[in-house]
């Protein structure tokens, strides 16, 4: 049933031409190298240490792991992460 | 261009301490606060955030358990408070700034480049004239209109430039500099004659009769060279006269004395070693001593007149000056014979100069000092050799008669 409501949206999304993003409600990722994460489309943060950052997405969690990882800013629309980025899962 | 922003608003650098900084950080991030450079350490979060934010955290602290230190402040709303202990100096910076701000919208200085024939003063009274002088508005010069009334007024300007630089008003002018064009002169009929008494030592005659000759001693008025000239028949009867404008170079020799005297005595200062110095201020056309007047009954006074350098560059008509009063008190002496002669020869140089630029040629000096007690006199006598000969139109009722 709900995989039968995203095939919808996603056509509705290709019909109208609008960005998949907007319609699902997915979390996006930018990455820039391994450097630099840039994040939108998130509920807030479930954990943060200087390993690890778990975000809470609508549909599931975004585990960004690496070291030294800090928080360039926050907002409630996106937020930027710095730091050696070693994985980022979708959990 | 943020960080100004933020440096204007000021903001702080704060330590989050508590079980859950995460949840303190999501319901900033909902109430709309933003937070940047988040970094854990141990067991708490440092971060930044705005001043006006920070004062609205408090709930969100106490509903998620978590406690905020400041530990930085930055901006302008820290830095004031600090700055306001020191009144005088603010005071003065806004002082400096006001007067600055002020001072630019005014012209205090007027340059004139360029000129060589039309003097700054006579541009300066023009331009004055116009209402354009130090102390005017910037806003009210009208430099286009300006340019063109001294393009109408000064005929031998044929560029002008009026521009504003700072608080100067520069005005930059090119004058008509090509060659002035002589006018052929119409020949009229005239023939040379002796302006003084003299002996004729050498003659060229270029047109006309010359009617005098090497040797001969001729008396004021005497005919030297004639622009009349016969035209002959062949039985050597004059048939016609041609008038033509006499042109020679006609030398003569004679004597010419000169004298000259000084005062035997004069009025020498006798500097009493008193001396006073007086600091005064020019501002505008206006002095004011700063220090009180000199109470010498005679003085030579030495101005020394300067701007104080911080107003170069604004022009403003501001200056200083040190006044230095020297007393003294006249003392009658006597020219020594050294000192006499040497005042007679530079006269009698000054003499002989004039007599060089004119042309004169001297052969012959003879010089004498003499003194009757009271003053010195220097006699002269020179033998010179000089151009002779003024030009003196021959009547049209001659020219007719003939």
């Amino acid at each position: 049933m709900k995989r039968q409501l995203i095939e919808k949206k996603e056509e509705l999304a290709d019909t109208l031409r609008i960005s998949k993003d907007i319609s699902l409600g997915a979390t996006c990722v930018a990455l820039t190298g391994k450097y630099e994460a840039w994040v939108e489309h998130y509920k807030g943060i479930l954990e943060y240490t200087d390993s690890q950052i778990l975000l809470q997405g609508r549909d599931g969690m975004l585990c960004v792991e690496g070291c030294r990882l800090t928080i360039e800013y926050y907002t409630n629309e996106d937020m930027k992460i710095k730091g050696c980025i070693k994985a980022v899962r979708f959990l | 261009m943020n960080e100004l922003l933020r440096l204007f608003r000021g903001y702080v650098f704060i330590r989050l301490s508590g079980d859950c900084p995460e949840r303190f950080i999501n319901l900033c991030g909902n109430k709309g606060i933003f937070l940047w450079n988040i970094r854990r350490e141990q067991d708490c979060c440092l971060m930044y955030m705005r001043l006006v934010d920070f004062w609205r955290i408090r709930p969100m602290a106490r509903k998620t358990g978590t406690r905020a230190v400041v530990l930085k402040r930055y901006g302008l709303p820290f830095f004031l408070p600090k700055m306001w202990k020191r009144m005088f100096f603010l005071s003065g910076f806004a002082l400096a700034v006001t007067f600055w701000i002020v001072t630019s919208y005014f012209v205090w200085d007027i340059d004139i480049r360029g000129n060589y024939r039309i003097t700054d003063q006579m541009i300066t009274g023009f331009l004055s004239e116009r209402e354009v002088r130090p102390g005017m508005r910037k806003q009210t010069l009208d430099i286009n209109l300006l340019e063109k009334e001294i393009r109408q007024y000064f005929g031998q300007i044929t560029w002008v430039c009026v521009q504003l630089e700072g608080t100067t008003l520069l005005v930059t002018v090119k004058e008509y500099d090509a060659p002035a064009e002589i006018d052929e002169k119409i020949p009229t009929p005239s023939s040379l004659i002796a302006e003084s008494e003299t002996e004729i030592v050498s003659i060229i005659v270029r047109s006309g009769i010359p009617k005098v000759k090497i040797g001969d001693r001729v008396q004021s008025g005497t005919v030297l060279v004639d622009g009349k000239v016969p035209v002959l028949n062949d039985d050597g009867s004059v048939r016609e006269y041609f008038y033509v404008e006499a042109d020679a170079d006609v030398v003569g020799q004679h004597r010419i004395s000169f004298t000259e005297s000084c005062a035997g005595t004069y009025i020498k200062k006798q500097y009493t070693g008193r001396i006073v110095k007086r600091n005064y201020l020019i501002i505008g056309g206006h002095r004011m001593d700063v220090s009180p007047a000199c109470d010498f009954l005679l003085s030579d006074v030495i101005q020394q007149t300067q701007r104080p350098p911080w107003f170069e560059k604004l022009s403003i008509p501001i200056f200083t000056g040190v006044e230095t009063c020297r007393e003294y008190y006249p003392l009658e002496a006597e020219y020594s014979v050294t000192q006499a002669e040497e005042i007679l020869y530079q006269k009698l140089a000054r003499f002989l100069q004039t007599l060089e630029e004119k042309g004169v040629q001297i052969i012959e000096k003879n010089v004498k000092i003499d003194t009757d007690d009271v003053s010195w006199f220097l006699y002269g006598d020179f033998l010179v050799r000089e151009a002779v000969g003024k030009k003196e139109p021959i009547s049209s009722q001659d020219t007719v008669e003939e």
